[in-house]
């Protein structure tokens, strides 16, 4: 029998609701990103917004996907990691929905199913996953029956540096995409702080670097430019050492920040380098979105996982490996 | 005559033999996909780095192989062939006391590079060699650095956690436990800011 389940995804600053069935099929994927004019996420108005949205872009990925509510066998939502007040918005949703309609409920760790979608757009069955977003920087890897987090940042997220440092220079939120045009144009290259640290790296340094040359007036071009090439630069030397490391024939790259072209075409030649296969997840299913909150809760629920309500509390620090793998038990 | 002995994450190993002995030749290798400014830099620093800090590693008492050349042109090192096994390789089957003394002399052998304030900088099961008679040898020093602070110190230990805790998930808690007591038997009192240090530097780069 073909499951249909709709997923929740409500960790950040954006609200998705997707559509998805057992045979991997996406019918919907809808979202809705705040983007506060200026400032960071603040965690209460991103639930505010979620909580204001949420209902409707429901009823928008239902509508998409040419199904009634009743034709939902199964509700997954975004448990964890994530803000408490976004996370906590999100389940009350999911909850209702599941007890309204009497279908089953399962939380989904959001980590794990950027790498699970990323997996059933690529046919990949066992990559190391390269997961760049705002609020992530995570090169995560199978091993042992869990998701690991075998490198990640040690002090920010790839895209909260870009954000960061374009709030400084003047850009819009979120600054990445602007980062990468801007780059495009620049010629010369400043050298930057170079953090990496085993698998880990920091960002921090080359950050407090870039806003300084910013102001001793170094042309934004050529700071969009070294700014990427740097960046990118040590992600890829954390990427090569997972994948020397564990010998892994597959790498995925996903997260928001995977829509830069630069980024992937360093990447490839990183695969290239180990003779890897490469792919990059496409932009609707990079980003945190609905649909692959929904896939993993099929994962998740034919393995046997599913949530009572009374015991469905958000796991604000849930911890990639905390989570046992049930549906991979066979790698 | 050389062959390809491992390709690592920024370097190709080929051995070859030289006064009848066998020898590595580690060179770090150009890399298309990066700014040719960062490939050359990064090159030149580890290899400058890594040649001088196999040396003075040996003078805190950590084994470390000999180095016998640089090239700076093609950034290669010529050293010492450790022979032996990574404890990557065979931490797995190894008995629960035997496996406690080897991560204990790791532990110790990384207090010993902390008390000379010297950071490894990677400090994984791959990078610690076994050898035939049982001795532990710690090597690929590109990414170590002097002067350590307690922080840089606490990012090491991070480093080896999570390297336990990726590589060797079953049996991490047996290993850290040794490792750590090895570390603190060449730190002593200093043991514990590092060790909350360490904590400290792992909820750091979380969104939450």
């Amino acid at each position: 029998m073909v499951l249909t389940c709709l997923g929740l995804e409500g960790t950040a600053h954006s609200f998705g609701a997707g559509v998805v069935t057992s045979e991997g099929e996406v019918l919907a994927n809808v979202w809705d990103m705040l983007s506060p004019k200026e400032g960071g996420i603040h965690p209460r108005e991103a639930s505010r917004h979620h909580s204001e949205l949420g209902p409707g872009l429901i009823a928008q990925a239902l509508q998409n996907a040419g199904l009634s509510p009743a034709e939902i066998d199964l509700i997954a939502f975004s448990r964890g990691p994530g803000l408490g007040p976004c996370l906590r918005t999100t389940a009350t949703m999911a909850r209702a929905i599941a007890l309204t309609l009497s279908v089953p409920l399962v939380g989904v760790n959001h980590c794990v199913a950027h790498v699970e979608i990323g997996c059933l757009e690529s046919g990949f069955q066992d990559p190391v996953t390269v997961y760049v977003s705002g609020g992530n920087t995570q090169i995560i890897a199978f091993a042992g029956g869990r998701y690991r987090t075998f490198g990640e940042t040690l002090d920010i997220a790839i895209g909260n540096m870009l954000d960061t440092f374009g709030r400084a220079v003047g850009m819009r939120f979120p600054a990445g995409p602007i980062v990468e045009r801007e780059a495009k144009s620049g010629k010369r290259f400043y050298p930057l702080p170079y953090s990496v640290k085993g698998m880990d790296l920091s960002y921090s340094g080359m950050l407090t670097a870039a806003k300084r040359l910013f102001n001793e007036g170094v042309s934004l071009e050529d700071l969009c430019f070294s700014l990427q090439e740097t960046a990118f630069g040590m992600l890829a030397e954390i990427a090569e050492r997972a994948i020397a490391h564990t010998k892994k024939r597959e790498l995925l790259l996903t997260g928001g920040v995977a829509r830069n072209n630069r980024l992937t075409e360093i990447l490839e030649g990183v695969a290239e380098r180990h003779d890897a296969q490469f792919h990059r997840v496409s932009p609707s299913l990079a980003g945190d979105q609905g649909a692959m909150i929904a896939w993993t809760g099929i994962l998740q629920y034919q393995a046997g996982d599913r949530l009572d309500i009374p015991s469905s509390h958000v796991l604000p620090k849930w911890r990639t490996d905390e989570q046992d793998i049930v549906w991979r038990s066979d790698l | 005559m050389s062959e390809i002995w491992a390709l690592g994450a920024e370097s190709v190993i080929t051995r070859t033999e030289r006064w009848g002995r066998p020898l590595i030749v580690k060179t770090r290798v150009k890399k298309p996909y990066l700014h040719p400014e960062i490939d050359e830099a990064l090159r030149r620093q580890r290899t400058a780095r890594e040649c001088r800090m196999l040396s003075f590693a040996r003078s805190l008492g950590v084994p470390t192989p000999a180095v016998y050349a640089v090239d700076r042109s093609t950034y290669s090192i010529t050293m010492d062939l450790i022979d032996g096994k990574q404890l990557k390789e065979f931490a797995n089957d190894m008995p629960d006391s035997r496996l406690e003394t080897m991560c204990f002399e790791f532990g110790r052998l990384l207090g010993l590079l902390h008390r000379g304030k010297v950071v490894h900088g990677d400090p994984t099961t791959s990078n610690v060699i076994v050898d035939n008679r049982g001795k532990l040898w710690i090597v690929d020093f590109g990414l170590a650095e002097w002067n350590a602070t307690i922080e840089m110190m606490g990012v090491d230990l991070h480093l080896v956690r999570r390297a336990l805790e990726t590589t060797h998930w079953d049996r991490q808690t047996l290993m850290l436990k040794a490792t750590i007591e090895g570390y603190s038997s060449i730190m002593g009192n200093e043991t514990e800011e590092v060790l909350s240090r360490m904590d400290e530097i792992r909820e750091r780069g979380r969104y939450h």
